[in-house]
């Protein structure tokens, strides 16, 4: 049994993936080409949106990051360890949603400030009694908070170039 | 703490004209926005890349009399990509139709048909928009303010009939007796 373990031709360079492990997503074989497509056409769609937007700044510095990894790795396995975002299947759907979003709102076109704008902004800081336990999720990806930067500060280049925040600590409760 | 990156990261994307009012806290942060646009807004946390909302956990309303625009419809969502969870609270009042956010979220069809039912505050173009937790034939809408508590008409099996009717409440006096003075020890509150 052993014996026609070592006889087996050692693996290629690129592991084909066998399953997503999610039920109803496929693996889609060449996930790097399609990334890349989608991506390109994200940040020609999103040339639409007012600049000065937040919403826009916002996509074109994570779209911008996410094909510059694409472009860089070849393999699927280490486009995925880079971006620290889920699989790549997963990345696909969220490209083509960002699409489908990017759509509706060049159809809405909701930009712009009306003049009597009042937003009323709460910060309620009132203590959690201790007995409730708290919600504490995982970390998010790095290119979360760069892109939160981006967002802020108003360029790309300040965010890409501007190191990234501190991981928070997360409380183990 | 991330769950509060994710909300401020939203602030920040949403475009400022569907965003009236928001509340960040550990209870459970919220935004408020107009009754033109919660399909919108729904429409932009599910799709977005890093909001992503998929689930609708529940949508509900409450009743405030006092003010003007008494309905509040409140959408309460979940995030399993980030793992986190926001609210998004309309306003209405009673002739108002807010547009149905079934097509993104199919499980909404029954928590609106609820809303419905409840509050009265119904939908355009719903694909399905019947009574859910009411009796059939009820008339009025059970939790808002002004239908008292044990309602008006009370159902009895009527022998004669052979069938059940529904007729006018009849409160017995002692339903109404209040005993300030409680059964357990003295308490100041009653």
């Amino acid at each position: 049994m052993f014996l026609r373990r070592l006889a087996r031709p050692v693996m290629m360079m690129a592991k084909v993936k066998e399953t997503t492990g999610i039920v109803g997503l496929e693996v889609v074989p060449n996930a790097r080409e399609v990334l890349i497509n989608l991506y390109s056409k994200t940040l020609k769609e999103i040339q639409k949106v007012p600049e000065d937007e937040g919403y826009r700044k916002a996509v074109e510095s994570f779209t911008s990051q996410r094909l510059k990894v694409c472009q860089e790795e070849e393999d699927w396995e280490m486009i995925e360890k880079r971006l620290g975002c889920g699989q790549v299947e997963e990345l696909i759907e969220e490209a083509q949603d960002e699409l489908k979003l990017i759509d509706k709102m060049i159809e809405w076109d909701p930009w712009g400030i009306p003049d009597d704008y009042e937003c009323e902004v709460i910060e309620n800081d009132a203590p959690v009694p201790k007995h409730v336990p708290l919600h504490r999720p995982g970390p998010l990806p790095e290119e979360f908070y760069k892109t939160l930067e981006a967002v802020h500060s108003g360029t790309l280049k300040d965010a890409i170039s501007s190191s990234k925040k501190d991981e928070p600590a997360i409380s183990s409760s | 703490m991330d769950n509060q990156f994710i909300f401020k990261y939203s602030w920040e994307t949403l475009p400022k004209k569907w965003v009236k009012k928001m509340e960040r806290s550990e209870h459970g942060n919220r935004s408020d926005t107009n009754t033109d646009y919660p399909f919108q807004l729904l429409c932009f946390l599910k799709l977005h890349t890093y909001t992503r909302v998929q689930v609708s956990i529940d949508i509900c309303g409450v009743d405030h009399p006092s003010r003007k625009r008494r309905f509040e419809v409140v959408y309460n969502l979940l995030s399993t990509r980030y793992n986190s969870r926001i609210r998004v609270q309309t306003s209405a009042d009673e002739v108002t139709r807010i547009s149905p956010v079934v097509s993104l979220f199919p499980s909404a069809g029954r928590w609106e048909r609820e809303v419905w039912d409840m509050f009265g505050v119904s939908s355009i173009n719903h694909p399905d928009l019947r009574r859910i937790s009411t009796d059939y034939g009820f008339e009025g809408h059970p939790l808002r303010k002004d239908l008292p508590l044990s309602g008006y008409v009370e159902v009895r099996y009527d022998d004669p009939e052979k069938r059940v009717v529904s007729k006018p409440i009849e409160m017995t006096q002692e339903f109404r007796y209040f005993d300030s003075a409680s059964p357990w020890e003295q308490r100041s509150d009653g």
